[in-house]
């Protein structure tokens, strides 16, 4: 071993078993920045995990979604206009469809009810895959419950309900089957009806629907169709695939970026910390060092010697912070955040997932805080390691 | 000739307001193989002259020679490189880090040198034998009594082979049986080639006849006899 | 044992746990996620889904990719904050 790197291997000894003399203190640092760091990560991983799962979990999403607008509102779409759509060319097929929100009002959950001519939707055919029993279409008064519905419903046995129309009279509704539960995340509150039925819950005239999904023959002029729909449907707003994909990258970015904004202010304390601790030099520190030049140690040994301390504060603090974060995202679901994710609502489908933790998720985590630590130590640790020596051993 | 000082003045906060000349135009010369006394009382210059033969501080003016190397010509770098290879100190406050175990202590030096653990451990062992230790090497510093700890500080001053040993106040703690081992540890020391200086007012040091020379410093000025 | 090689053991022993969740994911990937995957697109792609299922409470937040950007103040005036979901404040209740 050459010499240059046995001193090093000395300076680091050393650095340790200091640490470890002021354990209570530094073992507490570590905790609290380790504890930062697990919060900015297990943030950082949720939303990155979401935004991944979002991108593959719907990227078979609608190619265009024409909704009415009126006054800036969204509202039911007549279905003549699917004749105004007909000269349009690239347009493989058009479907409508009826779907909104149901509100529960003995437990306060709203479901999503959706009713959708599933012959006429690509994959239509194959929708019992993921049914653990029927599609609800074969006969009248069919539903099929996403799992988080079911459950809401305490249904205990029973395959009836009822739901209330707006004029308050009953709608019974039979359960046909359940979603698989690997599409949770995609059917947790669905209550998937027939057209007829929805249209019957919602009492939506025969004349209207909630939007149309349309789809084209070539992928790569989606686009372009949407311009011609939007040229030829002036009082509708059109949504396509990209754009749809696009809202997940920017909530979740809006998300991240809040919080993060939220836990800089704690890196920020810390920071402040950590320079308050390594600039208010105690006279046993300050003899320490002095007696330690007296004895033939460079400054450099001496600012090598804090680099060391505060790399392997942060270092540890880091590794122990990112490694809690991916375990309380990967098996305890992030239950921490769950109340600030989840919001107000009734049903909180499990946020099951696997998450994903990119290599520049870990350097935009490990800039935001071992940096700012080392920084905010390394002025600290060159203003103590220039003491003179004559003035400490006095 | 060990240590050469010529014209050598201090002169602390040069410029400011609480300036102080602490030497002026010290001259003295000391040969190697020689163990001498600088006494003088607190304030005289005494550890203001120690400092500056220990290489710890550079003279304002005047030229200071020490082991061959002329001290005010010499960067901060060099001049620690130089005072880890020729001097050794041992402190009126020992400045034993308590925390650290005997041997441990005794080998601080040689950590920036990169020397191993081992070779560490065995340089200091043939110290702490020699200097009849032994049964407090993994001691803490901090439990051990103030005639161990004297030793231990000899030991550190001795680790690195150096040829210079500065001693400053020894005796002022130590009762006059553990001050006249002390000695007894100086005079063979000197006797293995090394050069002693030692700053006391202890009769006990001053009267020693193994003792070459003393060298009294009054107000900054030396008088040599 | 020198303090170094403590050091050197804890970050070993993290960083092999780490490999080893890591490992996990990407088995779980593999084995449990990919064959499922298809699940996934034959329900977005048959029933037209937009959104994931994360937020009930309302439209903006159970629909964002298909909802105005202003539809919380036309559905509560007094949502205070709607984004990323009403967190902290329940709309009022009249």
């Amino acid at each position: 071993m050459s010499p240059a790197f046995e001193k090093h291997l000395n300076l680091l000894d050393y650095a340790l078993s200091s640490l470890w003399r002021r354990k209570m203190k530094n073992l507490g640092i570590i905790t609290v920045f380790a504890g930062v760091i697990f919060l900015v990560a297990s943030f950082q991983i949720l939303t990155s995990s979401l935004t991944s799962i979002a991108e593959t979990m719907l990227a078979k999403t609608p190619e265009i979604v024409v909704q009415k607008m009126s006054a800036g509102r969204q509202e039911s779409i007549p279905l003549s206009y699917l004749n105004r759509l007909d000269g349009v060319f690239g347009i493989r097929a058009a479907v409508p469809r009826i779907w909104g929100y149901y509100f529960d009002e003995t437990s306060g959950a709203n479901y999503t009810v959706m009713g959708v001519e599933r012959n006429a939707m690509p994959e239509g055919q194959r929708l019992e895959m993921v049914i653990d029993g029927s599609y609800p279409d074969a006969e009248p008064g069919g539903a099929a419950l996403g799992r988080e519905v079911a459950a809401n419903m305490n249904l205990a046995g029973r395959r009836t309900f009822s739901l209330f129309r707006p004029d308050l009279s009953l709608k019974t509704l039979r359960i046909t089957g359940i979603f698989a539960e690997s599409t949770n995340l995609l059917t947790g509150d669905l209550l998937v009806t027939s057209l007829d039925d929805a249209r019957d819950l919602f009492a939506i005239p025969d004349n209207l629907a909630t939007d149309l999904l349309v789809y084209v023959t070539n992928p790569n002029e989606i686009s372009t169709i949407a311009k011609k729909i939007a040229a030829r449907l002036p009082d509708t707003r059109v949504l396509t695939r990209p754009q749809i994909l696009k809202t997940y990258k920017v909530v979740f970015g809006w998300r991240s970026g809040f919080a993060s904004i939220c836990l800089l202010a704690a890196l920020a304390a810390f920071a402040i910390l950590a320079w308050d601790k390594a600039s208010g030099l105690s006279v046993e520190e300050k003899r320490e060092i002095g007696i330690l030049k007296v004895l033939g140690w460079q400054t450099t040994d001496i600012l090598t010697l804090r680099y060391w301390e505060s790399l392997t504060v942060a270092g540890l603090a880091f590794l122990i912070g990112c490694t809690a974060a991916y375990f309380h995202v990967l098996f305890l679901e992030g239950s921490l955040f769950r109340p600030v994710l989840l919001g107000w609502s009734v049903i909180h489908p499990s946020l099951k997932i696997l998450p994903v933790f990119a290599a520049g998720d870990v350097l935009l985590i490990f800039t935001l805080s071992v940096l700012p630590y080392l920084a905010a130590t390394v002025i600290p640790a060159w203003r103590c390691s220039t003491i003179s020596p004559d003035a400490a051993v006095k | 000739m060990m240590i050469e000082l010529e014209s050598v003045n201090k002169i602390y906060n040069q410029g400011q307001p609480n300036e102080v000349q602490a030497l002026y135009d010290v001259d003295l010369v000391i040969e190697a193989n020689s163990m001498v006394c600088l006494r003088g009382a607190s304030g005289s210059g005494k550890s203001t002259l120690l400092s500056i033969i220990g290489c710890i501080l550079p003279p304002t003016s005047g030229r200071a020679t020490v082991a061959g190397k002329q001290l005010s010509r010499l960067p901060d770098r060099f001049m620690t490189i130089h005072r880890r290879q020729t001097i050794g100190f041992i402190f009126q406050q020992f400045n034993i880090l308590p925390d650290l175990t005997v041997q441990e202590n005794i080998s601080l030096p040689l950590l920036p040198l990169g020397v191993s653990p081992e070779e560490r451990r065995m340089r200091a062992k043939v110290l702490i034998e020699r200097l009849g230790i032994s049964h407090r090497q993994n001691f803490p510093a901090g439990q051990i009594s103030g005639g161990e700890l004297q030793r231990v500080a000899i030991a550190r001053a001795l680790i690195n082979d150096q040829p210079i040993i500065l001693a400053d106040e020894p005796t002022a703690h130590l009762d006059t049986k553990l001050s006249k081992e002390f000695l007894q540890i100086m005079v063979d020391l000197k006797k293995t080639g090394k050069t002693i200086i030692i700053a006391s007012h202890d009769p006990l040091v001053t009267e020693k006849p193994e003792i070459d020379r003393i060298i009294d410093v009054t107000d900054g000025r030396v008088d040599v006899s | 044992m020198r303090p170094t090689h403590s050091l050197v053991l804890i970050i070993l022993f993290l960083l092999i746990l780490d490999t080893a969740l890591y490992a996990h994911v990407r088995f779980q990937q593999e084995t449990v996620q990919r064959p499922a995957a298809h699940l996934n697109d034959i329900v977005t792609a048959g029933l037209g889904l937009t959104d994931l299922c994360l937020a009930t409470e309302a439209r903006y937040t159970r629909h964002p990719a298909v909802s105005d950007p202003i539809a919380p103040f036309m559905d509560h005036l007094g949502a205070m904050e709607h984004f990323p979901t009403g967190s902290f404040w329940a709309p009022p209740q009249d």
